[in-house]
């Protein structure tokens, strides 16, 4: 299998007012297309901060990252902003739903950015498949939790514009109740296997974790050695 | 198209609303004020124009080339004929002294005659002069003449029948030729009365109008033709007062036009402002959803070119709408209706949408577009990219681009940026000095009030200069206009002297002065006048000499008196209290002259010539209305040449008469009745007063509704903080107090900036602009606070009143 989303010693530092803070550290992943991964880590443990360097919406201060078999981390703003507009969907622990526009407005928004024709019906397509086709004129502040994180599931699944996706879930379940957080998650694992997405997702719950085929906990920047979960991390080869 | 579809679907939304309401609002203002101020003006103008009867005159001693008229017919201009000159007219054995003026067909271009067809009827405004055979005249005429309407008064050998009597001529003058009751008669009537003979004293005033570019280039064919005895007169020669009052109130029509353009860029700037940072997480999203930077700035750039494109066309409607209203409101105190309105101020209002929005709104949008992707992981939505310069560049650069070209003045747009800058720095400082306060030591209202201006201290420094700038600009306009018509109220008091007295022979200064006291008319001192031409300068004969000044061409009025007149002010030597020889220079006269002190001045007077030093400079008010005259003698210098006398007073309507017994006691005496021209230059500066007035009215909506877009800007972060307080258990009545505190204290700070960015304005605008001496203005110290606590608190307090009124659950769900 090709992979998909490859990191390979990764190290990430921001400057602060009392010195440079290391987030990352020494962190080599290895994902294949259609496997799904789970990083899970105590806050502060750089999960976020990796998810947004392997989601190319931030430069890593060293260390590469391949995406869809491009190399991310050689590419400026623009280029990583034209990738993420072809393969990568994003659903994020607060919905993030553009307020001004309806649900159906926002999930055309991604196929819109990249100038592409039929985005109403596309996005309707997948509001159907998330089971808000009665929803599609409202605005998020109409929809319940729930249903917002439905929109943005729906979203994310619009944001590929071909086989290659790659879907990127920071706390998916955050701020939603326990059933409604089920529902959420019982849809994205659906809509993965139905399109053979890449799965990358940011959990505290550790149910949650297991059903990914890939764990991985982090501490304090660094992947914790041995605790990986029922999945193996896959080598990284250079 | 996606900019586009972007910008509706978030209109629905409501975010683009306020922005777009700030330069629909800013358009919509400086369209308005450039309209009214546009259209007044030139009503005004039209109005002074008047005073000539004509937009040009074109005056001769003698008349001029019949083929220089036709010329002009033919580029298309009217024209019309006037001669003037004095006469006597008679009736039976009744003979007066009269300033006849025979008016062609046209007559007169510009302006309307006030005529009565009955001796205590109505008075009809009539756009022509007499027909041939009949004459206008004054009504004190009749009575001197024993004469009445419909009879006959006979004018040299011709014979004309008074049929109307004149109230009022637009382009009545203060020459020597308007001395005695004005008899207006036809053109065509002149040749047969037989009172132009060659030697005569005439002058003739040919009369011009039409289109501003025809007249132009007319003028500059005409021009080199003239001899030194004909000149071309506009308006700022007929009328150097009319013209000067009319100049500055040009010049503050257009910067009432220029702060309204300054207001309104900064209500565009706090609703964008506040927009880029709403928009921070919507990018943050759009950018992880794959659009990059150009992307982001296309879109955004994209939705503020078709916002501003169309606030601009609703600004523009409902500014032209609003002056419409405020000129019809105005009609009815214009004796001149204003003319229609000019494609210009629609050119003025998109250029103001255009320059505020791309130079306010551009900046946040900048901004915004380099907001991180990553942010919406943080899920911190300030906005990392400090470039606040860019907007502190822009804003400032556009507005001046756009004020200097409003103002077409270098010195009005410094003056208002120097009192901008000073402002802004002063916000920093204040609004320093505002936080600085420990929380803890103050109790209720006052912790919350205090405690919401620390928490946005960078904002109010933005709002402490915008409140600032709205107050300086009241401020300055209500001082400035106060100092502008305090001013001409002081240059033409209410009890001027109304009428002059000419040619009255020694022998009679005492009886008249005896008249005038019996009737308790006090006149101005009553001067002897020589008749005197200046013909060399230190020897140097005044042909030889570069500077060729009017006043070396043509005999000059030379007078002496111990007394310095009130308007007369010694500049430079000594008055005769201290020298006794020599003579007075008024000072502008002697600096085109290059006149020094001891200079000495050779003049022919009567064939003699006189010999003076220059003893001292003399400043004057020739606005006045009193004898003033280029130079004064010691005493002792002039006393044998043969002299007239002249003086001046003022006679209230009810002693009108009075002038019929003067002209009866010293038949001789010339009268110039100058309450006419007094009334109509009052008509005038009651005009521009008002206009100014009008303009002040639209500046303080447009100061108050910017003032309300600031406060706006926060509404929803004090909805959110009102709402959590509520619900924690604080009382409406203590958020109500605690709103009041913030925003008087606001209003306040910015007040007292304003008081002093105010009187820097005011200093430069006085040195630089309206040439005022320099005053302090303690009320301002006063009001500014005062005004900026009460405008301030007021504004904000409504503006909020939602935080306090709506039930808070209501508030923290629709803000989730």
């Amino acid at each position: 299998m090709s992979a998909m989303l490859r990191a390979e010693n990764l190290y990430h530092q921001v400057s602060t007012g009392e010195g440079p803070l290391t987030l990352l550290n020494n962190i080599s992943l290895q994902l294949a297309r259609g496997e799904s991964l789970a990083i899970t880590g105590a806050s502060g443990s750089g999960k976020s901060t990796l998810l947004g360097l392997l989601a190319g919406l931030d430069k890593p201060t060293g260390g590469r990252i391949w995406l869809a078999g491009e190399e991310i981390t050689r590419m400026d703003e623009e280029q990583r902003a034209a990738l993420r507009a072809r393969c990568v969907g994003f659903v994020f622990q607060t919905f993030q739903l553009l307020p001004g526009l309806t649900a159906l407005e926002n999930v055309m928004l991604p196929s819109e950015l990249r100038g592409e024709g039929g985005a109403a019906k596309r996005a309707g397509n997948f509001l159907d498949r998330v089971g808000l086709s009665h929803r599609l004129h409202h605005y998020p502040r109409q929809l319940s939790g729930g249903e917002q994180q439905r929109v943005a599931i729906a979203r994310a699944f619009a944001s590929f514009s071909g086989d290659d996706g790659i879907l990127f879930a920071d706390e998916p379940t955050g701020s939603l109740d326990a059933a409604n957080g089920e529902r959420v998650i019982e849809l994205l694992f659906k809509l993965n296997a139905e399109s053979n997405t890449t799965l990358v997702l940011v959990t505290h719950e550790q149910r949650l974790a297991e059903r990914c085929g890939v764990q991985m906990r982090m501490v304090a920047g660094e992947i914790a050695a041995g605790e990986t979960g029922s999945g193996s991390l896959p080598e990284v080869s250079t | 198209m996606l900019p586009l579809k972007l910008l509706f679907r978030d209109w629905r939304g409501g975010e683009l609303a306020l922005i777009a309401s700030a330069l629909v609002l800013a358009v919509a203002c400086v369209t308005a004020i450039s309209h009214v101020t546009d259209r007044l003006a030139r009503a005004m103008q039209q109005q002074s124009l008047t005073f000539l009867a004509a937009e040009r005159v074109l005056r001769s001693s003698q008349p001029v080339d019949p083929a220089w008229l036709q010329e002009a017919r033919e580029r298309g201009l009217q024209t019309a004929q006037v001669v003037q000159f004095a006469s006597m007219v008679a009736a039976g054995d009744q003979f007066q002294f009269a300033s006849v003026k025979a008016a062609g067909e046209g007559y007169p271009l510009l302006g309307e005659l006030e005529v009565r067809d009955r001796e205590n009827g109505p008075t009809h405004q009539v756009q022509r002069g007499p027909a041939p055979g009949e004459a206008w005249v004054e009504p004190r005429l009749l009575p001197l003449l024993q004469l009445h309407l419909g009879e006959s008064l006979q004018l040299g050998d011709t014979s004309l029948k008074i049929t109307g009597l004149l109230e009022r001529e637009p382009d009545r003058g203060t020459s020597l030729f308007d001395m005695g009751a004005r008899v207006l008669v036809h053109l065509q009537d002149l040749p047969a009365a037989g009172v132009i003979q060659p030697g005569s004293r005439v002058r003739y005033r040919y009369l011009f109008a039409g289109d501003d570019k025809v007249l132009q280039s007319y003028f500059t064919w005409l021009k080199p033709q003239l001899t030194e005895h004909q000149r071309v007169i506009d308006l700022r020669d007929g009328q150097p007062r009319v013209a000067t009052a009319l100049e500055r109130a040009e010049r503050f029509l257009f910067l009432a036009g220029s702060l309204a353009v300054l207001l309104a860029g900064i209500a565009v700037g706090l609703a964008a402002r506040r927009y880029g940072l709403r928009h921070t997480a919507y990018v943050a999203v759009m950018k992880s959803l794959g659009a990059s930077r150009g992307k982001v700035l296309t879109i955004y750039l994209g939705q503020l070119t078709a916002l501003t494109l169309l606030a601009t066309a609703v600004g523009l409607l409902a500014g032209s709408l609003i002056q419409s209203q405020a000129v019809a409101l105005m009609a009815d105190v214009f004796p001149v209706e204003p003319p229609p309105s000019r494609w210009n101020p629609l050119l003025v209002g998109l250029a103001t949408g255009f320059a505020c929005a791309l130079g306010f709104a551009v900046a946040p949008l900048v901004r915004l577009a380099r907001t991180d992707p990553m942010q919406t992981l943080r899920r911190d939505w300030s906005n990392p990219d400090r470039r606040e310069w860019l907007g502190l560049v822009l804003g400032p650069t556009s507005m001046l681009i756009l004020i200097w070209w409003l103002s077409g003045s270098l010195a009005i747009t410094a003056a208002l940026f120097s009192g901008l800058a000073l402002l802004v720095s002063g916000a920093a400082l204040v609004n320093r000095l505002l936080v600085r306060g420990h929380l803890a030591s103050f109790g209720g209202a006052w912790r919350i009030a205090l405690g919401s201006l620390q928490r946005r201290a960078a904002f109010n420094t933005l709002l402490i200069a915008a409140f600032g700038t709205g107050l300086l600009a009241m401020l300055a306009l209500v001082f400035a206009r106060t100092a502008l018509i305090d001013e001409w109220r002081m240059q033409l008091p209410e009890k001027a002297p109304n009428h002059f007295l000419l040619n009255i022979a020694p022998h009679e200064v005492e009886y008249l002065r005896k008249m005038l006291a019996d009737n308790r008319i006090v006149s101005t001192e009553i001067y002897p006048m020589v008749r005197g031409r200046l013909v060399a300068i230190n020897g140097v004969p005044v042909k030889e000499i570069k500077e060729k000044d009017n006043a070396l061409r043509r005999e000059l009025n030379l007078s002496w008196t111990e007394t310095l007149a009130p308007d007369n002010r010694i500049l430079e030597g000594e008055w005769w209290d201290k020298v006794n020889e020599g003579v007075s220079v008024e000072v502008e006269l002697a600096a085109r002259l290059n006149l020094s002190l001891g200079d000495q001045l050779r003049f022919s007077v009567g064939g003699l010539t006189i010999e003076a030093p220059v003893a001292s400079f003399r400043s004057l008010n020739w606005n006045s209305m009193r004898p003033n005259f280029y130079m004064l003698f010691a005493p002792g210098t002039l006393e044998d040449f043969p002299a007239t006398y002249i003086t001046s007073f003022y006679l209230p309507p009810e002693q009108k008469l009075l002038i019929n017994d003067l002209v009866r006691e010293f038949p001789s005496v010339s009268v110039i009745e100058l309450d006419k021209i007094i009334q109509s230059i009052r008509d005038t500066i009651g005009q521009v007063s008002l206009a100014i007035e009008s303009v002040l009215v639209l500046m303080l909506v447009a100061g108050v509704l910017v003032l309300l877009a600031g406060v706006r800007a926060s509404i929803s972060e004090r909805l959110q903080e009102a709402a959590i307080i509520r619900t924690l258990g604080g009382r409406r009545r203590l958020l109500l107090q605690s709103l009041i505190l913030e925003f008087g204290l606001l209003g306040a700070a910015a007040g007292m900036l304003a008081a002093i960015g105010a009187e820097a304005t005011l200093a430069v605008l006085a040195q630089r602009v309206f040439e005022l001496p320099l005053t302090f203005h303690p009320q301002l110290w006063l009001l500014g606070p005062l005004a900026g606590a009460l405008l301030v608190g007021t504004a904000g307090t409504l503006a909020c009143r939602r935080s306090v009124s709506q039930p808070p659950l209501r508030v923290l769900r629709e803000l989730a």
